[in-house]
């Protein structure tokens, strides 16, 4: 008899320990849950939210594909770009050097005019000796390292000085520069009798040329807007 | 004696329980079945022994039965998409609930026969 008591005794107690355990185990659960605010949901409702989430994330990842595959067109699109431009960029340096808006330097030709006691130099004679050297296919031409571009005039002011370049007044000797083919230039100047140097030469004023392997032109140092000329739409 | 090893017991498991790792969410649903049907079988047993037909054997069974069925039940449930623990908590708190009156009415009427007895 108390044998038996002792033993329900022990299972109840045990019971009571494994009911106690489980029970304050799921009261610990439902605490820690309890935040999230998961636990007031049943489960079909979560299932909605998570199928809802699901669409979501779907929809925005196709919104992240579409955007990345914009990203990548406007990146071509960018390099296009940046090709033209760069085209651009080139085409504004040749019409620059062409026009004579940068430092250019290449082999070329050296024309000293000086003045003796007999003969002055006249801004014809420049004007000539320009006119045969760009027969002779230079390409850039500079007096005194006043560049020479197509709206430059040179003048003779008074029979008595030369300015080029509407306001520079510029003195003997005249140096003049052109870069071109040392070839061409040469000969060109140099023709027997009827070239440059010996014409002159012959008239009593002091010409000397020389040939350089690298002559420096400074760029045209004015402005060069215009005024009155616009350019003709394409039709 | 047997007192004495519930409230021990009922401490200990306490103590063990808030030390105890927590269970995942979606099995404290089948942990608060099985809770719910021993605590049943608990007020059965009070019930029981103060009918005088107290059986530990029944009780033991039907604490451990009653839960590890409930939890089947609520699987079972999950499985066919039946709420079926929302059946087995009608059963065990009705169940409960007769207990309860029946352990009441027993006191009440102990009280009654006293003070008839004093007067």
């Amino acid at each position: 008899m108390k044998k038996n008591k002792i033993i329900m005794t022990i299972i109840v107690g045990l019971m009571c320990l494994v009911l106690f355990t489980v029970m304050f185990m799921q009261f610990k659960t439902i605490e820690e849950t309890d935040i999230t605010a998961i636990e007031n949901m049943r489960e079909s409702e979560l299932r909605t939210a998570i199928s809802e989430w699901k669409t979501k994330y779907e929809e925005t990842n196709t919104k992240l594909e579409e955007t990345q595959k914009s990203i990548n067109e406007y990146k071509s699109k960018l390099d296009k770009n940046e090709e033209a431009s760069e085209l651009v960029d080139q085409e504004l340096q040749e019409s620059n050097m062409l026009l004579g808006k940068t430092d250019v330097y290449g082999e070329g030709v050296v024309v000293t005019l000086s003045d003796n006691e007999q003969q002055k130099i006249k801004a014809s004679d420049l004007i000539v000796l320009i006119n045969e050297l760009k027969y002779g296919g230079a390409e850039a031409i500079s007096i005194n390292d006043i560049r020479i571009t197509n709206d430059t005039e040179i003048a003779f002011i008074d029979n008595s000085y030369i300015i080029i370049g509407s306001e520079q007044r510029i003195s003997s000797p005249y140096v003049v520069k052109a870069i071109g083919n040392i070839t061409y230039l040469s000969s060109v100047l140099s023709l027997k009798d009827s070239g440059f140097i010996d014409k002159y030469t012959s008239s009593g004023k002091t010409v000397s040329f020389e040939t350089r392997k690298r002559i420096d032109i400074l760029k045209y140092s004015g402005d060069m807007s215009t005024k009155y000329i616009n350019i003709e739409e394409e039709k | 004696m047997v007192f004495i090893a519930i409230i021990v017991g009922c401490m200990l498991g306490a103590i063990i329980g808030i030390y105890a790792p927590i269970v995942p969410y979606t099995y404290s649903g089948y942990l608060a079945i099985a809770i719910i049907a021993a605590l049943d079988s608990v007020f059965g047993g009070i019930a029981a022994t103060l009918k005088k037909n107290f059986d530990l054997k029944i009780f033991v069974s039907g604490f451990f039965g009653n839960a590890i069925l409930s939890i089947l039940l609520t699987f079972l449930g999950q499985k066919l998409n039946v709420d079926i623990y929302l059946a087995a908590i009608v059963v065990f708190v009705g169940r409960m609930f007769n207990n309860l009156a029946m352990i009441r009415r027993y006191y009440i009427e102990k009280l009654a026969t006293r003070k008839a007895k004093k007067e």
